[in-house]
């Protein structure tokens, strides 16, 4: 089991992407926590699916934008898992759906907020664990809109891109204490967003794929879970398009 | 602990959390922790080196260096650091 002793933080993991790290992640022996914003009923049942692989789970409701909401998940996590997160995957992400001029200020705040000042709050707080331990992975989960852009899309976008330059930036700050910080870039994935778009819109967002399908879940929890791996030891500051070949830079 | 002895805590957190190889004696009470003064003095550690001894006397003093203007004014010496630790609430 590659995580076997390892305390993993998956924020936004009680559903789609998030679930399937978490999960992933527990299967591997990692002790998992993760926070959700509002629906309990899908993190208890993430829970449940956790510790029936065997995993010592925490959760905990907290919005990764309010700073003291941080601060508290993470010293809850290190009183139930036992202390400090080793890996942190600053999954949880919200969108707004806007053309950039009308992008109201309070919907472009809520999307920075989270996106990328959630994830800067989150990683302040798992830096001083990892540092103290000299050994710790950060993966950032971005899009290929932080490198293509996305009409209708600005304050996700902006916010994805700016967490892909963070990510950068951190990698060379912590490189020595032997930290990685890295971001997975999924590309259309089938989750509860996905289900309810129309058939057609579908198959025009297909038809642009190279592997000419969407995501699974579990796909893109692989390359995080390659990436939260010692086999990544020498992988760092770099992004891991599971797009199906869509970006290709 | 009076300030004396906290001087003497921090000089020993330094070179052992660090694995400096001069010893506490060698080290002066107002020379920069960071860098080197204009006379030379100084342990010639880089602000990289700034965020583990922030995890070092976090743990080891229970206080909070949660800022650059907070961790400028507390790692400006040994001395200033002796004196943030004495006069900073506990985290």
């Amino acid at each position: 089991m590659t995580l076997a002793g390892r305390r993993v933080v998956v924020t936004g993991g009680s559903r789609g992407i998030g679930r399937a790290v978490v999960l992933a992640c527990a299967r591997e022996g990692a002790a998992v926590a993760f926070n959700y914003a509002s629906n309990e009923a899908a993190a208890a049942e993430t829970a449940s699916a956790a510790r029936a692989l065997g995993a010592a789970v925490c959760t905990g409701r907290a919005d990764v934008a309010d700073a003291a909401a941080v601060a508290a998940f993470f010293a809850q996590v290190r009183a139930d898992l036992g202390g400090p997160a080793d890996v942190l995957v600053n999954n949880a992400a919200v969108t707004h759906d806007a053309l950039l001029m009308m992008t109201g200020d309070a919907a472009w705040n809520r999307v920075l907020d989270t996106n990328l000042t959630g994830a800067f709050l989150c990683t302040k707080i798992a830096l001083r664990g990892m540092i103290g331990g000299h050994w710790g992975r950060i993966i950032n989960v971005v899009s290929p809109a932080a490198f293509l852009g996305k009409e209708g899309a600005g304050a996700y976008a902006a916010s994805k891109g700016g967490l892909v330059a963070m990510t950068k930036s951190l990698a060379r700050e912590v490189a020595r204490y032997g930290i990685t910080v890295n971001a997975v870039s999924p590309g259309l994935v089938e989750t509860g967003l996905i289900a309810g778009m129309a058939p057609e819109h579908r198959e025009t967002l297909q038809r642009r794929i190279p592997l000419g399908r969407l995501a699974t879940p579990e796909e893109v929890a692989a390359a995080v879970l390659y990436l939260a791996s010692t086999g990544a030891s020498y992988v760092t500051g770099t992004t891991l398009h599971v797009d199906g070949g869509l970006t290709m830079l | 602990m009076d300030r004396s002895d906290v001087r003497a805590e921090v000089k020993k957190l330094l070179i052992k959390g660090l694995r400096l190889t001069v010893s506490a004696q060698e080290i002066v009470d107002e020379a920069p922790i960071f860098g080197q003064s204009s006379e030379g003095t100084g342990l010639g550690l880089d602000s990289i080196d700034a965020l583990e001894l922030v995890v070092l006397v976090e743990e080891r003093f229970n206080v909070t260096i949660g800022d650059e203007d907070t961790g400028k004014r507390a790692f400006a010496s040994v001395a200033a650091l002796a004196d943030f630790i004495s006069e900073a609430p506990a985290a």
